[in-house]
Order: C-alpha cells, then structure tokens, then sequence
C-alpha cells in the first residue's frame, strides 16, 4: 500500500517537474529580457530539477539512492540562485540595462556600468 | 551539545530495533528523536537550542512554501497572451542590516528562490542589496515585505 | 494498470515533455542576443538535460543514472560560473586599455 502511494506520488512529481521545466524553457524564449528570462530559469529550473530528483527518490525504494538524490536536489536549489546571481552582476556590470525596459534602475544610479557586452 | 547526543543515541536505538542500520533508516530514527525531545524538551535539553531550531524550521518551511508559489507565479507570468503587460521590471535597492558574509549569501540566496525577486549585486560597503523585481508595484511596501519576513528569520536564526 | 506500467508510462511522457523543453532552450542559445543570455540558456539546458537522465533511471530502473544525473548538475553550475568569471575578466580587461 505504501509502495503503491509512494509509487504514484513519484510519479505526479516527475510529470509536475517535467512541466516547470518545460514553463521555464518556454519563459527563457518569451520573456522580453535578460533579467526577467533570469526569473524563469532560476525558479522554475530549480523547482523542476529539483521535484524530478525528489520523485526518483520516491520510487526507488533504496535508502542509499533517496538520500543521493534527495542530496542532490538540496544541492541544486543551493547553486541555482548562485549561477543566476553572478550571471546577473557580471551583465550589470557589463552595460546590459541600458538595453533594457525598466521602470526604476537604483542600481545603475549608484554604480555606472564599466564596459560594454559584446552582441 | 547534550541535545544532539541525545538525538544519536535516539537514532542508533531506533535501528538497532529496526535492526537495520541504512542511512535513511537512521535518520528517519533522528528525525522521530528530535520530534520526542521536542515535546519533551523541558526536561531535556537547554532551551535556546530548542528556540534556535525551531526557528530554522520555521524559516525552512516558509522556504519551500515560498519556492512552490514563485514558481507557479513565474509559470502564470509565461502563459498569459500578452507577456509585456504582465511586466513591470525594475531594480530596487534594499537597506541591508544583516553585517556577516553568511548571513546574507542566505538572504541573497532566498530572495532569489521567492515570488518576482531576485538578487543582483551586494554594494562594496555590505549596506545595500539590489534586487530585481518582475512586477513591481509599491517599492517600499516591498523592502518593508522583505526586511519584515525573510531578512528578521534570517536574523533569528543566526542570533 | 500495474505500479511498473505507469511508471514506465509518465517517465516516457516527462522524458517528451523534457525533450520539447531542451529545444526551446536551445533556440534561445542559438538566437542569443547577447552572450548572457546564451550562458543563462545553458545553464537551464543542463538543468534540464539532468532531469532528462532522472527520467531514464526511472524508466529503466538503473539507479546508476542518478549518479550520472546529479554530476551533470555539478558540471552545469561550474561552467556558468566559469562562463560568468570570463565575461568579468574580459569587462575588467576592458576598463584597463580605454
């Protein structure tokens, strides 16, 4: 019986990460700049990933597999946002807002950008 | 220091009735003593390791709550027709009062992971933290958002 | 419907599903515009393409997989950071020789 829950739930997370992965490519193509498109990748990457991991440890059944992958996802939600923060800085850095649409800027005020991106 | 031996001794006694000594299985046996010593705790163990902990709970249940609406508000935000109306992007600087290094990778590291937010860059002097917003409605309802929820567990938690 | 079937059934679904995702993805590399953009399209695809390998230890049932799984997710984060130290030194070297 718990085998048989432990089963479906698995397989509910596998198909839910799949769709957030899916949502987050999708939102990496539609959404209109760098910064937004950052947005997509990092949350719905990181969950997606991460529910994916958690479903194999669901239905493996062996103790030593679900901790590696139940690791593994913690390990994920940890760097994600690392990646997104350091792409995000360098680019800001790097000129990439004065490409961009947006509503206030508090970060270019306080720090002029030094170089430009290359295209 | 009393209480995590405790929780090992909980956990061995626990697989050795199970008689099965698998990582999983011993901390599926820690995670029912901490549980144990928890309701029991007057007795048990100092109380500021308690408070401690169950704030790191706290903060890692809101966490994941947290993680799941961001993501099913960003995958709203990509299926709408219009997509840049939907939008309203901007960086907002966010007076910092956390001081360690640790404490805020943590916060800079939540923010990221929460509903439209996300961190961008640290000012040299630790003061600032610039985030950028996917919607941004009321700029100082949203540093009043931040500084009231993740930032004070945060601070709880290192305290 | 036995719990193997399905198991079998939505791993091949998500593995479609992972599939359409990787390709969207790889138009955003493709099209870039700028080279941040193309690290963030990577660094979702290996996000990604591990799920992809997950998917297959779940369907073939060899947990083997998994490991070959999370080391890509280790390799994924390591070249976004590479990639951005890069972009740094190069705006860094920029600033030197105006």
């Amino acid at each position: 019986m718990t085998a048989l829950l432990a089963t479906v739930l698995g397989c509910i997370l596998l198909l839910l990460g799949s769709c957030f992965a899916l949502l987050g490519a999708v939102g990496v193509l539609r959404l209109p700049d760098l910064y937004t498109r950052m947005h997509a990748a990092s949350k719905a990457g990181a969950v997606g990933g991460g529910m994916i991991l958690v479903a194999v440890a669901l239905v493996s059944f062996d103790a030593s597999i679900a901790l590696r992958a139940v690791i593994g996802a913690a390990f994920l939600l940890l760097t994600t946002p690392v990646s997104a923060h350091l792409l995000a800085r360098v680019s800001h850095r790097g000129g990439y807002h004065t490409q961009t649409t947006m509503f206030i800027d508090e970060l270019a005020a306080a720090s002029p950008s030094k170089g430009t991106l290359e295209q | 220091m009393n209480l995590a031996l405790t929780i090992t001794g909980l956990a061995l006694a626990w697989a050795a009735i199970n008689g099965n000594f698998s990582p999983l299985n011993l901390l599926f046996g820690a995670a029912i003593g901490l549980l144990t010593s928890m309701l029991l705790r007057k007795w048990i163990a100092h109380p500021r390791v308690m408070r401690r902990l169950r704030r790191i709970v706290s903060l890692a249940l809101l966490f994941f709550w947290e993680l799941n609406v961001s993501a099913v508000r960003v995958a709203a935000i990509v299926m709408t027709p219009n997509i840049r109306a939907a939008l309203r992007p901007g960086i907002v600087a966010f007076p910092l009062k956390l001081t360690t290094d640790r404490e805020i990778t943590l916060l800079a590291n939540l923010i990221t992971l929460t509903p439209g937010t996300l961190s961008v860059d640290v000012s040299e002097d630790r003061r600032t933290l610039y985030v950028h917003v996917l919607n941004l409605k009321d700029r100082d309802a949203l540093v009043a958002e931040i500084a009231n929820g993740f930032e004070r567990k945060v601070q709880e938690v290192f305290e | 419907m036995t719990a193997a079937e399905l198991l079998s059934l939505t791993a091949t679904i998500s593995l479609v599903i992972l599939g359409i995702a990787m390709l969207i993805a790889i138009i955003r590399v493709v099209i870039g515009p700028t080279l941040s953009d193309r690290i963030l399209a990577l660094d979702l695809l290996t996000v990604i393409a591990m799920g992809f390998v997950a998917a297959i230890a779940i369907r073939t049932g060899l947990m083997l997989y998994l490991d070959i799984a999370i080391s890509l997710a280790l390799l994924g984060f390591l070249a976004t950071v590479a990639l951005a130290r890069y972009m740094l030194s190069r705006i860094k070297d920029e600033d030197d020789q105006p």
